[in-house]
């Protein structure tokens, strides 16, 4: 396995730029993952870096080469694509063994390497099966075998998870990270889910506009967001817009939203709060600050809570409350207190 | 609805061509059995004669074997040209897609006779061709172009073309992309992808495409015609021939039968042996 580095890469499609100067730096064994909403970006840089696509500017640097005029038959990357793109004529062995085929491996040898890989994603027994006589979830680990079998020096995953189902999703998550960890595949993963990223990843690069807005670890990402827009795409978070006014935000509303002063960037606009770490009690006691209930949306282990404060709308996540709980019977209309610690709501740049 | 109501559906088809060609078919058929006499004409009768004189003449032989020889080559001549211009056409993103789809069918705007009239004028002994050839002179006397089974095959190319492109566009379009990106991530030249995966998933394509055109070069009745010259015969003008001018009926149904039992022959040992080929890729 090698390193990736991308050095200021730029591509331009006539007029419109779709990737501005990325600079990335995967090390040997890491999982970086691209995230961002679709059109920012992360797929063309993915794109690049197999080679599909030649960037207007900047290199690829793939284990120390520069393999940016390479075509992507030359290149050692093994990729998986969001629809496994397995060849439908070839069977489950056939599609495993391509590559290696490609790389004028020996047949005996070949038929070695393949059962290997299969036995890796648990799918030795299919071997002469057609890839249309497969699940969803057996073709896509097809598609690991695939890309693992050729040694690559980096691992590509294409939304890799986008067309299972929910529950096979999280399996399979942590299936891949599993193998990535235990192979030490440097790996570069693209994803517009964020619990996909978050939980898969080493470090994290949130990508917008063409343009990476931050990279981290997960919980730096989480805890300490650069800007309103990773606050808002990393996790859940309430974003009031408003002007300062002493050691609180005002909103555009009129209500005094208390926050955290030291550190707060001199162009911060935004007020950024999660929405776990709204408080509430029932009632009000006169202190501090009043919101209506405009929706109760139970979530099973967690209930989201749709806060009213005179026309500021914030969200707020609680534990479901048990039978004891005062906040058991609140409901729609109910007028309750709502605090939080100062230093959980960060002011940000838009 | 259950599926025999739908059945209703291929009613008005179906009756329609039972009406215009079964029933036709099954005359001719009987016809084909009949006794010609020079005299009468045509005279009831249950005789094979008509198929044995049609497969013994040496005459006939060879007019079948022509038509086999242009129908095959027009057929792998048009594949060749096609598989590119369609490829292209598949794979293009631009809003352009549609407009070049209908330039594709243009040729089919002009007829045959039309079309061939306008290469007689081109190919001929004082055409444009012998006549700018004969000007800037490159030649003496002029080429034989016109009257050649080369201008017969490139005649009938330009016609079914159109066909081909159309078949395999359809069918490579629903090779997803990322399926050749794949084989290229894993080290496969451009001539490798095309070999090993964009043509076995094209065959049906091909099938449907070779199918299509033989059958239209097998029974081509213009272009030969236009373009061979009396001295060269095909099966279809040969049927023609002894409809109208020898008025031999049961020959020329016989001579019919022939040829639609050639094709269909030729159609299912190809499309299996082709689809065979690509099946265990």
């Amino acid at each position: 396995m090698g390193t990736l580095s991308l050095q200021g890469l730029r591509k331009e499609y006539g007029q419109s730029v779709a990737v501005e100067r990325v600079d990335i730096d995967v090390g040997e064994g890491e999982l970086v993952s691209l995230l961002g909403p679709s059109g920012c970006g992360k797929t063309t840089t993915l794109r690049m870096v197999a080679g599909f696509i030649e960037p207007t500017e900047g290199r690829v640097v793939i284990a120390g080469q520069d393999v940016t005029k390479m075509p992507a038959y030359a290149r050692q990357t093994g990729m998986v694509f969001q629809s496994y793109a397995l060849f439908p004529h070839m069977t489950v062995a056939g599609n495993v063994g391509f590559g290696l085929e490609m790389r004028g491996v020996g047949r005996a040898e070949r038929d070695r390497h393949i059962m290997e890989a299969l036995k890796l994603v648990q799918l030795d027994h299919l071997s002469e099966r057609l890839p249309r006589q497969l699940s969803g979830g057996q073709q896509q680990r097809v598609a690991l075998a695939r890309a693992l079998v050729i040694n690559p020096e980096v691992f590509l995953l294409d939304e890799p998870l986008s067309n299972l189902d929910a529950k096979l999703r999280a399996q399979v998550r942590g299936e891949i990270r599993a193998l990535q960890q235990r192979l030490g595949l440097t790996t570069l993963l693209v994803t517009h889910d964020q619990e996909e990223a978050l939980t898969m990843s080493d470090r994290l690069i949130v990508m917008e506009g063409g343009r990476v807005r931050q990279v981290g670890t997960a919980e730096e990402l989480y805890e300490n967001p650069a800007d309103a827009f990773v606050a808002d795409f990393v996790g859940r978070c309430n974003i009031v817009k408003g002007t300062i006014e002493g050691s609180a935000m005002r909103s555009e509303s009129g209500s005094l939203l208390p926050c955290r002063m030291e550190g707060a960037p001199a162009n911060a606009s935004v007020l950024a709060l999660r929405p776990e770490r709204i408080a509430m009690q029932p009632g009000t006691d006169g202190s501090g600050l009043t919101a209506r209930i405009g929706a109760v949306l139970y979530l099973g282990a967690q209930t989201e809570y749709q806060l009213d404060l005179d026309g500021t709308v914030l969200t707020a996540i609680r534990p479901t409350p048990q039978d004891n709980d005062a906040l058991r019977h609140i409901k729609t209309g109910d007028t309750v207190n709502i605090s939080w610690d100062p230093a959980a709501a960060r002011l940000l740049p838009a | 609805m259950r599926k025999h109501e739908t059945a209703v559906f291929i009613l008005p088809a179906g009756l329609l061509v039972c009406a215009l060609l079964g029933v036709p078919m099954l005359m001719m058929a009987r016809i084909s059995l009949n006794h010609y006499d020079p005299m009468v004409l045509m005279v009831e009768a249950l005789t094979a004669e008509n198929y044995l004189r049609a497969v013994t003449d040496p005459y006939y032989q060879q007019v079948l074997m022509v038509t086999l020889g242009v129908a095959l080559s027009s057929t792998v001549l048009t594949l060749l040209l096609a598989f590119p211009a369609a490829y292209w056409l598949s794979r293009m993103e631009s809003r352009w897609k549609s407009t070049v789809t209908i330039l594709t069918l243009f040729p089919l705007l002009v007829g045959n006779v039309v079309r061939s009239a306008g290469w007689i004028a081109l190919l001929g002994n004082d055409g444009l061709i012998n006549a700018t050839l004969q000007e800037a002179g490159f030649i003496v006397g002029p080429l034989r172009l016109l009257y050649t089974p080369g201008a017969v095959i490139v005649g009938i190319v330009g016609v079914v073309l159109p066909y081909m492109v159309l078949t395999l566009s359809a069918v490579i379009e629903g090779i997803p992309r990322q399926v050749e990106e794949a084989a290229g991530n894993l080290g496969a030249r451009p001539l490798t992808v095309f070999r090993r995966v964009v043509l076995p998933l094209a065959t049906p394509g091909v099938v449907a495409g070779s199918v299509l055109v033989f059958i239209l070069c097998m029974n081509a009745y213009a272009t030969p015609v236009l373009l061979g010259g009396p001295q060269f015969q095909m099966m279809a003008p040969a049927v023609y021939d002894q409809f109208s001018r020898v008025s031999n009926w049961p020959f020329g149904a016989a001579l019919a039968f022939i040829l639609l039992i050639v094709t269909l022959l030729m159609t299912v040992v190809g499309s299996a042996a082709l689809s065979r080929k690509y099946r265990a890729a």
